[in-house]
């Protein structure tokens, strides 16, 4: 069921800036040094770092698990899962963004949060301008008027095995 | 930000229809334990035309549900089933044995259609469609009603012409079982007429069955209206009279027309009947203006705003009235009433209980589990408080305050605490139901006879290991009637009664939950268990010869392994077992077999009794901390590098005369020099870990903390031992379910999460990977576990974990 309306999710941010008024909401935050954005409404959190346990045997690019207020959450670096950066350094501006993946939340490391960036239409590239062949999680380019260059992600196809 | 973390969780139509699937479930389960009451009476020759009328219910709330749900293959069952109980509570065709079997097959069909819907099997097509054609033979086979008995009464013919077929046989049967006739007249006021219906009912039950009411058309104005009611009774005019006095009330018995005095005539009951038949509708809305609303057709409206009762909640073996009075007692005996009212009590007590029980998804028992946790962590910080507190002389009054507090605290928390593990707990009758239907199935495909002797069904148990534990039971006892009961020729000539026994106890003990299966048949024989195993390459010549009679027994949780060259329909295809013994593992429980030739078998499971919090011992593993379930700990000592062996690269050690092989954590689980890869900057860092508690002044390079499960045994080598504490232990999230020995996590105060160790899955993994096996009989062993896993990967069941013996 919730698989279903994931996938519906996945359609391009062109489609969903329609269906939006026009105007879709993305928060935006660094990876390294590349931007990246990802559809507000998938986001249940923004939180401080906080103590995680590595587990064992799992994925190189699961860190651990931590305990937001009693939950359980599975710790995702996602510079490890992109390649950009083999480790990940916690600092001042180090965040934990708590999403809502397919069937459970799961927290994902970013170096740092920027803002909330309300795109239009026209404010949106398809992904095809990187390429014709882009992974499925990539869904778009965000340009909004301030300049910034975003890549727009969607997260359901990462977590689906 | 709010809003969005506001509205997660499931929509609506979500939440519709896990109630349609926890509502149909419970139904379909009710069937099954009216349909195994039913076998019960039918077996003694008798009939019970209330509970066919349930099991009618349930099946007509289970074809309205499915409408609603659009599930097409369970309403279209559920139509043709309805037509058949329908025929059955009209005694257009007899309840018999064959019959019975149909509608168990319905209940199977039902439980398969639920799963399908869900999107977790197949649809049972072709099953339904064959038992659709057999439901359609037995309705042709239908037989006429009885005689014309009715007719011998002074009943008015307008009254006559709108009985519905139900009524008109209710009240044949009545009349042929000998009983008497009265005619009620009641003044009901319009506001009131629901409960003072009831009320009427209710005394009336004791004595008789109320055939049917009707509106007079007279003595009614625009509040009120009078109804005449029929009641067939044993009870003499002055006892009926008695029990529903009342100021509006008019009693008189219906004469036969030939007035002959109904004692001299004896007409010889078909069938013995339940003499305290209750009403057959529930009526909370019963208009009386008309005569269709007498319709069965109001059955619909009833079921949609009554649902019926719930299981009972004591769970026990489903018991029922037998024909309590033979037909030979004169039908003016007047001595019932007393009786009739004690009777009446039990009714009332189940009404209420549907009112004063809620049904709560087990989620929301572990989020309560989650909060209990988190307020744990508040009063271990809430004690160290207390005790710095204490050590400053000026703050003495102020100590001694909050200790109190703290004390008080401490011991609500325990007590929500132990509430909410009681209210997870459900009574183990629940599987036991299922299985007593299983035995009868199985024992009537096999033609054997298999007698279920259940105890202990109110033993209670978490709710979540009720789940898991009816697959493990179903397979024991398919094992059990299949290899152990023996047919009954061969019972009679070894002098065994030729009905077999097959015992399910259960009992609590301790911390833990016994489950005993055990049955009377031909017991397994060692020297044939060898030879299967030495056949199947399981074991070799060399390692058969050193075996106790124990251990033999023991290979039957070998996966692949099986006594049969070819699989009956029941078992032996060489997977259960060791499916069996693998998932009470996962429960933390432990399988056990003890078995004599030409007596029996025994197997006995044992389990904790709740998953929710286990104790455990912190341990500390290369700067780590991790929790092993203390359940499965035998002891920890301290370790000795020098006394290690290694056998064919494999570490061992000997404790007390005996090989222990050991497995070093750091090592299992690759923990050395590897780091998580995340650093942490000297303003974002993570809070330390507890000190450590020093254990004794020199401190040793390490320990053995050895783990048991199931007679197999290794030390694991841990560096520290912390101490040990109660957890509420959690699952892993979905993306780590791959990860292989971990039970969960917990919280261990300060934030930390610590993982807690499968210790049966990390045991199994440890003793698999002995290169014994893998040198000297691989190509065997290969053979065995590529036969398994695929009938394993078919039952979703991880190979790796079937490694278990």
């Amino acid at each position: 069921m919730k698989a279903l309306t994931r996938r519906s999710e996945g359609r391009s941010a062109i489609q969903r800036a329609d269906e939006i008024g026009k105007r879709a909401e993305y928060l935006a935050f660094m990876l390294g040094n590349e931007a990246y954005a990802i559809d507000i409404g998938t986001i249940v959190e923004i939180l401080k770092p906080l103590p995680i346990t590595e587990v064992p045997r799992a994925d190189p690019d699961v860190v651990g698990v931590m305990s937001v207020r009693g939950r359980l959450v599975t710790v995702l670096d996602l510079k490890r899962r992109f390649r950009l950066a083999p480790t990940f350094t916690m600092d001042k501006k180090s965040r934990i963004l708590l999403v809502d993946a397919v069937d459970e939340e799961i927290g994902l490391l970013v170096d740092e949060v920027l803002q909330v960036y309300r795109l239009s239409e026209s404010e949106i590239e398809p992904p095809t301008v990187l390429g014709a062949e882009q992974p499925l999680h990539v869904v778009g380019i965000g340009r909004p008027p301030d300049g910034a260059v975003l890549m727009l992600l969607d997260l359901a196809p990462l977590f689906v095995e | 930000m709010a809003e969005h973390s506001g509205g997660r969780g499931g929509s609506d139509g979500d939440k519709a229809r896990e109630e349609f699937f926890s509502e149909a479930q419970e139904i379909i389960d009710g069937l099954s334990r009216d349909l195994l009451a039913l076998d019960d009476v039918c077996r003694r020759g008798g009939s019970d035309a209330e509970l066919v009328n349930d099991v009618f219910r349930a099946v007509h709330t289970l074809k309205g549900l499915s409408g609603l749900f659009g599930a097409a293959m369970m309403s279209g069952l559920s139509h043709e089933l309805e037509n058949l109980l329908d025929d059955l509570r009209l005694g257009r065709i007899e309840l018999t044995p064959q019959v019975l079997d149909l509608l168990f097959q319905s209940v199977d069909l039902y439980g398969r259609i639920l799963t399908a819907v869900k999107g977790d099997g197949p649809e049972p097509a072709a099953e339904v469609k064959a038992l659709l054609a057999a439901l359609g033979q037995v309705a042709q086979q239908k037989g006429g009603g009885g005689g014309s008995v009715i007719a011998q009464y002074e009943l008015d013919p307008g009254l006559l012409a709108v009985l519905t077929e139900y009524e008109e046989h209710r009240l044949r049967t009545n009349l042929q079982a000998g009983l008497s006739l009265y005619r009620m007249r009641v003044q009901f006021q319009l506001a009131t007429i629901d409960s003072a219906l009831d009320e009427l009912k209710a005394k009336t039950r004791p004595h008789g069955e109320i055939i049917t009411f009707l509106p007079t058309g007279e003595g009614g104005d625009a509040e009120s209206v009078e109804l005449e009611i029929l009641v067939a009774s044993r009870a003499g005019l002055s006892t009926l009279g008695a029990a529903v006095a009342g100021p509006n009330v008019t009693i008189e018995e219906v004469r036969r027309r030939d007035a002959a005095p109904p004692l001299k005539q004896s007409i010889p009951p078909p069938r013995p009947t339940a003499s305290e038949m209750p009403p057959q509708r529930l009526p909370s809305v019963a208009p009386p203006i008309g005569a269709e609303t007498m319709d069965t057709g109001d059955l619909a409206s009833d079921v949609q705003t009554s649902r019926p009762p719930p299981p009972p909640a004591d769970g026990a073996t489903p018991s029922f009235a037998p024909p309590a009075h033979t037909p030979s007692i004169p039908p003016q005996a007047g001595l019932q009433g007393p009786a009739g009212a004690r009777d009446q009590q039990p009714r009332e007590l189940t009404l209420r209980s549907v009112t004063q029980t809620v049904r709560v998804d087990i989620r929301k028992l572990d989020h309560l589990m989650n909060i209990v946790g988190e307020l744990a962590i508040v009063r271990s910080a809430l004690a160290r408080l207390s005790e710095r507190v204490r050590n400053d002389l000026e703050l003495r009054e102020l100590a001694t305050s909050l200790n109190r507090l703290h004390r008080s605290f401490e011991r609500h928390l325990a007590q929500m605490q132990n509430g909410i593990l009681e209210v997870r707990m459900v009574p183990l009758g629940q599987v036991f139901d299922k299985l007593a239907r299983i035995v009868r199935q199985i024992s009537r495909e096999h033609d054997k006879q298999v007698n279920l002797v259940v105890t202990g069904a109110e033993t209670e148990i978490d709710k979540l290991l009720v789940e898991e534990l009816s697959d493990p039971l179903m397979h024991m006892i398919r094992n059990a009637i299949d290899h152990g009961i023996e047919d009954r020729d061969e019972r009679m000539r070894v002098g065994k009664p030729p009905v077999g026994t097959i015992a399910l106890n259960a009992f609590q003990k301790g911390n833990h939950v016994v489950i005993e299966v055990e049955d009377d048949g031909k017991g397994m024989d060692p020297a044939v268990i060898l030879a299967a195993a030495l056949r199947r390459g399981l074991v070799t010549e060399a390692e058969a010869r050193e075996m106790s009679a124990k251990d033999v027994l023991g290979l039957v949780f070998q996966p692949g392994f099986t006594t049969r060259d070819e699989a009956t329909s029941l078992s032996g295809r060489g997977v259960g077992m060791d499916i069996v013994q693998t998932n009470i593992a996962k429960l933390g429980g432990v399988v056990d077999i003890t078995s004599e030739v030409g007596i029996g078998t025994k197997m006995t499971i044992t389990l904790p009794i709740t998953l929710a919090i286990i104790s455990v011992l912190i341990v500390e593993v290369a700067g780590r901390t991790f929790c092993m379930p203390l359940a499965s700990i035998e002891e920890a000592i301290v370790f000795d590098e020098s006394l290690v062996r290694t056998f064919e690269g494999r570490e061992v050690m000997t404790q007390r005369g005996q090989t222990l092989p050991i497995a070093r954590l750091a090592k299992l689980f690759q923990l050395e020099g590897v780091r998580a890869g995340v650093y942490f900057n000297e303003d974002a860092k993570t809070p330390a870990p507890p000190e450590v508690r020093s254990v004794g002044s020199r401190r040793p390079k390490g320990y053995v903390v050895i783990a048991t499960v199931a007679d197999r045994r290794v030390g694991f080598v841990v560096d520290r031992l912390v101490g040990q504490q109660d957890i509420v232990i959690k699952a892993l999230g979905k993306s780590l379910k791959k990860v292989r020995g971990f039970a969960g996590a917990t919280e261990l105060g300060d934030q930390r999460v610590g993982l807690v160790l499968d210790a049966a899955a990390l045991i199994a993994e440890v003793l698999e990977r002995s290169p014994v096996i893998s040198e000297a009989r691989a190509p065997q062993l290969g053979h065995a576990e590529s036969r398994t896993g695929e009938s394993m990967a078919a039952r979703g069941v991880a190979l790796k974990e079937g490694g278990l013996a």
